[in-house]
């Protein structure tokens, strides 16, 4: 149930006019406008069949009371034997239709919603979370779909019961009155027990979150249950949820079972009313038997709209707000803008930051004034505390945020001039966390060369690390697959194969967010003779956790709220005695051989506090 | 009812048991349980069924009362007053029906819970160690709840339109024979073309729910990875992928709407409702029927509409729910491989651990494990090294026998594991697996889990052993801090320490720790280090780290690779021996 999934705002959110809207869900059905006619004229047809139905048994009805041709009652037969049969037919083409109009926009809605999604920069996935962004382009759109479908349906069932309304009235007006009479109860009856059914529903929805945690939690815990011997106290914790769930559910069961008894109670004594009151017409011949046959069979037909009607606007209104998170996702302004598209040559690296300014947030500055030189082949290490402005300087280099002011020049082009695509390939980034796509490991070394890679090519590469023994650890090799986002690699193993990407790619410059993650040392060995390989044909820009990483760099700069505070390499930094040495201190100190062989010696010493 | 003995570790003291012969079977023999609640509902849906054919055949005695010459008016009212008494019944009925199969329905879900839950304590070691526990939780949550709308809507509305569509074949007869001819053939034809229709629609409803699930993992794939997409300039490839995918689902999608709307019943309710007006109008005029009959026996087709509409999405709501039963009690009925062996060696342990020739498989055959021999005396530590897959965990998980070595013999003590009673071994082995479980609990009950009744003194020495007690007092609750979705998160290295203070509360003779926590200060390491010292003293210890300073520390070192051991020995014979080794220490 899509109460509450995706309906929580977000800041990229807009309130579009009613006029916008009904211009903007237009342009998606216009392409269709032909086939949408052609469904509307079917329902028509369908409403239409569904209200001589009952005419024509009334006629019947009549025919009963004189003695009937057989002619005339085979005929009668026929019409409704046709009326049935076209009735299915209607539909049948009417589904059809539907359902490839339908499959069709929500494709188109999908699609655009994807394209512009990708072309979001990252400041906005930084601020919306990507799992509301999947609901808005699955289920969101999915709404939207339905929503056509409800609207249709409904102004079916209004149609017929309009038409038959006419009919009735032209017949018998006073009956019709009686009947319209009913019409506001069974409406009310089944609008409050919608508001009813919603608010059990939430209670019970929040109720069952609650319950189901807890029977996550009982299960997860199991083996640790089972390692403690404490199986007795967890299942009285589970049992106790499982109570509870009963409980909520049953109360919510109850109350809806009400509904359709009470509507039926109520439907009972409008049929009894209308027997009553028709059946004494009839008698007295102020209608004819068949008319007041009519009146019977038509009751139904009025209420089943009262009954969708109910629900109408409240689905309507879901329906159209889905429409609007899409159109939001879909019109969400980029923050970076390149104001050219220029082509860009083979780059040999030289970067350079001129007097930047750059902030997320208004209110806190990263970066300000800030100038930096990296010349071609360079290999440069930030270091500093967090929020020091390290990620930031590497990923402005990658375009992936919009800077205030200032300039950034690659090999002298201003980078806002670039063609942005272009310039990216020329760019391998490893992020902290390395992200594999589900597929093989060659698919995914070869993530950046759809047209595809020399297999050859790649395992004489892989070989190139540590004798290629990390390919010879996976199951099935460069076929292996690497499960959804990578789960089924070790952490070690993922970040081989995202720096094989990059080896593949052969970038001009290259952008290394470190893990922090623990990895055995031996697979850290191979890593770090990758990075090495790596770090030999590109300029390199490397936020290090690593000491050996450190210490691998040409040139390493300290970073201090978003200014340079000290640079030079490892050993000459550290002798400096400066803010080097005491990060080194905090960070990089119980990385060092120095500190291994003397850990034992400070763990069997009494801490100091 | 025969019952297979199965052993448990852990088993409820309950006289009751469900028959797990089959799934079919094993729901039935819970429903059997609320026998009381199924005959409410039985009768409630007769009693619904029989009172809504009242209408048309009271409506017809109305026509009878009005085409009368002369006219019967005074019937009309008793006619009426029938109608609204037996609607208003009708709704008590129909209420007792849905809400016996409700009540039904709950109490089953609770109680198929409940004994999946039971018997998932009871299963072994072995048996939580394979199983993933997002499956496990996947039968306890979405399989549970298929079983339930099984019952409601599912059986309670099979059930109801059955009785719908006995009505008129049982009533049509009391205004003359003949007339059972049509809803007789309408039965037969329509259970024909819905099995057809089920049978048609099942492989596409499938298929549509797998190009959806394909659809949405890419893309949340693709989302998650953006800042990869993004900087790799992949943006336009995805597009195009996700396109595929997006038209994939809709093909599937188009595919089972024209299954829809080809619906034959919708068909055969049209004919039935043409031909039934033939028949009767036929009989009428050789004057066979009076007129209230035509109009009765038209009416009773008209109820053939209920079944019609709802049953489609019944009949699949019950097969769901036995795919789900069946899927619920393969867990339940899975081999528990299981030997406590109570008359075993009791103890006490001292800790000596030798594994001699020890080779293991898992049941896919690969060996995890091969030719694995060595020895430690009590209160050596041993520090395990290899990459992820060399058999690491598996090595370890010899020793409290969450799995039995295959060839070869795990002695604790000189004796074999397999002659210890199972009970003991696994009170003097604790295991800190990588990731650590805490219950959504305070945190001085999660530490003092092992030892419930354990005193605040006893924890807090125990967390300050395990360098917890700074950060646990760093919280404003303290110890009584509650911990997980509703209370605070703790990074890895915090639930490793609180881990580590649970265990010395037990106080083991053996304790194996899977760590692969890193620290990013050496303030956070140093604390660790004390940690793991603390641990270690004492008792024999058993680390797989990627930390160098224990590997360097510890008194035995196993390197693995590909299940058999690459090299062994101290630090100082392994420097001399072994180049990998040798290249992990150099800088």
């Amino acid at each position: 149930m899509g109460f509450f999934s995706g309906l929580a705002n977000e800041g990229y959110d807009r309130q579009y006019s009613d006029q916008q809207l009904a211009r903007r869900i237009g342009s998606y059905l216009r392409p269709y406008t032909t086939t949408l006619l052609g469904i509307g004229g079917l329902l028509l047809a369908t409403a239409i069949t569904g209200a001589v139905t009952p005419i024509i048994v009334s006629r019947g009805v009549d025919m009963l009371g004189l003695q009937a041709e057989e002619m005339s009652i085979i005929v009668l037969f026929l019409i409704i034997l046709g009326i049935g049969v076209i009735n299915w037919g209607i539909n049948w083409l009417r589904r059809r239709l539907t359902v490839r109009t339908l499959g069709n926009i929500e494709l188109t809605l999908r699609t655009d919603a994807f394209k512009a999604a990708a072309e979001h920069d990252l400041s906005f996935y930084d601020e919306f979370s990507s799992g509301r962004i999947v609901s808005r382009i699955t289920s969101d759109t999915k709404d939207f779909g339905n929503l056509v479908v409800l609207v249709t349906d409904l102004l079916s069932q209004i149609v017929q019961a309009i038409i038959l309304g006419i009919v009735l009235f032209t017949i018998e007006w006073r009956l019709t009155l009686l009947l319209f009479s009913f019409l506001p109860v069974v409406f009310l009856t089944a609008f409050s027990f919608r508001r009813l059914a919603r608010t059990v529903t939430r209670q019970g929805m929040r109720a069952m979150a609650n319950v189901n945690a807890a029977i996550k939690e009982t299960v997860s815990g199991i083996a640790v249950a089972k390692n403690f011997r404490q199986e007795a106290s967890v299942y009285q914790e589970f049992a106790e949820a499982n109570q509870q769930s009963y409980r909520v559910n049953v109360r919510r069961g109850i109350i809806l079972a009400l509904v359709f008894p009470t509507l039926n109670a109520l439907e009972g004594i409008g049929t009894a009313l209308m027997v009553y009151t028709g059946g004494s017409g009839a008698a007295n011949a102020v209608v004819t038997a068949g008319a007041f046959y009519l009146f019977l069979q038509s009751m139904g037909r009025f209420f089943s709209p009262m009954l969708n009607l109910s629900a109408f606007w409240a689905q309507v209104q879901n329906g159209l707000s889905a429409a609007e998170r899409v159109f939001a996702l879909i019109d969400a302004e980029a923050a970076v803008t390149q104001n050219d598209n220029q082509p860009v040559p083979v780059l040999e690296g030289d970067i350079r930051f001129e007097n930047v300014n750059f902030h997320y947030k208004r209110e806190e500055a990263v970066l300000e004034n800030f100038s930096l030189h990296i010349r071609p082949g360079e290999n440069i290490a930030l270091v500093g505390h967090t929020g020091a402005g390290k990620s930031s300087v590497a990923k402005l280099i990658a375009r992936f945020y919009e800077f205030q002011d200032g300039r950034i020049l690659v090999d002298g082009h201003d980078l806002r001039t670039l063609d942005l695509s272009a310039y990216r390939r020329q760019l391998g980034i490893v992020s902290q966390v390395p992200f594999l796509f589900s597929g093989t490991v060659l698919e995914n070394i070869a993530y950046s060369q759809p047209e595809g890679v020399d297999r050859q090519a790649i395992t004489a590469l892989a070989h190139q690390i540590g004798d290629g023994e990390w390919l010879h650890t996976l199951p099935q090799g460069l076929d292996t697959e690497v499960g959804e986002r990578g789960a089924r690699l070790s952490m070690g193993q993922r970040q081989l194969v995202s720096l094989m990407r990059v080896l593949v790619q052969r970038p001009a410059i290259f952008i290394l967010d470190e893990a922090t993650a623990s990895i055995d040392p031996f697979t850290e060995w191979q890593i770090q003779q990758a990075l090495n390989l790596i770090l030999k044909c590109s300029t390199s820009i490397l936020i290090a956790h690593r000491l050996s990483t450190v210490k691998a760099a040409d040139r390493i700069i300290v970073l201090e709220k978003g200014q340079i505070i000290e640079q030079g390499n490892h050993n000459g930094l550290l002798t400096q005695g400066g803010h080097y040495a005491s990060l080194y201190n905090s960070f990089f100190r119980h990385q060092s051989l120095a500190y291994i062989d003397e850990a034992r010696q400070m763990a069997q010493a009494e801490p100091a506090n | 009812m025969t019952s297979i003995p199965v052993l448990a570790e852990f088993t409820l003291p309950e006289h009751w048991r469900s028959d797990r012969r089959g799934p079919v079977r094993w729901v039935f023999s819970y429903l059997r349980r609320q026998w009381l609640l199924a005959v409410l509902m039985t009768i409630g849906a007769i009693g619904n069924a029989a009172l809504a054919a009242a209408v048309p055949v009271l409506i017809g005695r109305a026509f009878e009362a009005i085409t009368a010459a002369p006219p019967q008016v005074n019937l009309l009212s008793g006619l009426a007053f029938m109608i609204a008494g037996t609607q208003i019944v009708r709704g008590i009925l129909r209420f007792g029906r849905n809400s016996g199969a409700e009540l039904i329905a709950q109490r089953i879900e609770r109680d198929v819970r409940s004994e999946l839950y039971t018997s998932l304590l009871g299963k072994s070691m072995t048996f939580h160690s394979l199983q993933a526990v997002g499956d496990t939780m996947a039968r306890a949550t979405n399989d549970v709840r298929e079983v339930n709308y099984m019952f409601s809507p599912g059986l309670n509305l099979v059930l109801g339109s059955f009785y719908f569509m006995l009505m008129p074949l049982i009533l049509a007869p009391t205004y003359h024979p003949a007339l059972m001819l049509v809803p007789g053939l309408f039965m037969l034809f329509y259970f024909l073309a819905l099995w057809q229709y089920l049978k048609e629609l099942d492989p596409i409803t499938t298929e549509v729910r797998r190009a959806f699930g394909q659809l949405n993992t890419r893309l949340a794939e693709a989302l998650d990875g953006i800042e990869t997409v993004k900087g790799m300039a992949q943006e336009d490839n995805e597009v195009v992928r996700f396109g595929n995918n997006a038209r994939r689902f809709r093909d599937a999608f188009i595919k089972q709407g024209d299954v829809e709307a080809r619906f034959l019943p919708l068909l055969l309710l049209g004919l039935a409702e043409a031909t039934s007006f033939l028949h009767a109008m036929l009989l009428y005029r050789q004057g066979l029927i009076g007129l209230g009959d035509v109009v009765g026996y038209f009416g009773l087709i008209q109820l053939f509409g209920f079944p019609t509409f709802t049953s489609l999405f019944a009949y699949s709501q019950v097969s769901l729910g036995i795919a789900g039963a069946r899927r619920i009690l393969e867990l339940i009925n899975r081999e528990n491989n299981l030997d406590q062996n109570a008359s075993g060696y009791t103890g006490p342990a001292l800790g000596a651990v030798e594994f001699r020739k020890v080779s293991f498989a898992y049941n896919d055959g690969e060996p995890a494990l091969e030719n694995i021999s060595f020895s430690i005396q009590p209160g050596q530590t041993v520090a395990i090294v290899g990459q992820t897959g060399s058999g690491k965990t598996s090595l370890v998980k010899l020793i409290n026998r969450t799995y039995d070595a295959a060839p070869g013999q795990v002695l604790v003590d000189g004796c074999d594991v397999r002659g210890w009673n199972l009970e003991t071994l696994r009170r003097s082995v604790s295991i800190i697996e990588q990731d650590v479980f805490l219950f959504s609990r305070s945190i001085a009950e999660n530490i003092a889990f092992g030892k419930p009744g354990a005193s605040q003194a006893e924890i807090e020495a125990a967390a300050k052993a395990a360098q917890a007690h700074e950060f646990i007092t760093s919280f404003k609750d303290g110890y009584q801090t509650v911990i997980g979705d509703r209370g605070v998160t703790l990074s890895g290295g915090q639930r490793q320490r609180l881990a580590l203070a649970r265990a010395f509360l037990t106080d083991p003779r053996i304790l194996i720790l899977d760590d692969s926590t890193s620290s990013i200060d050496s303030a956070t390491e140093d604390k660790i280090q004390r940690a793991i010292y603390a641990a270690a003293r004492g008792r024999t210890t058993f680390l797989i780290t990627h930390r160098l300073s224990q590997i360097r520390w510890a008194d035995l070192i196993i390197v693995l690779r590909q299940g058999k051991i690459a090299a062994i020995g101290s630090h100082a014979d392994l420097m001399q021996t072994s180049e990998a080794y040798r290249r992990i220490f150099s800088e």
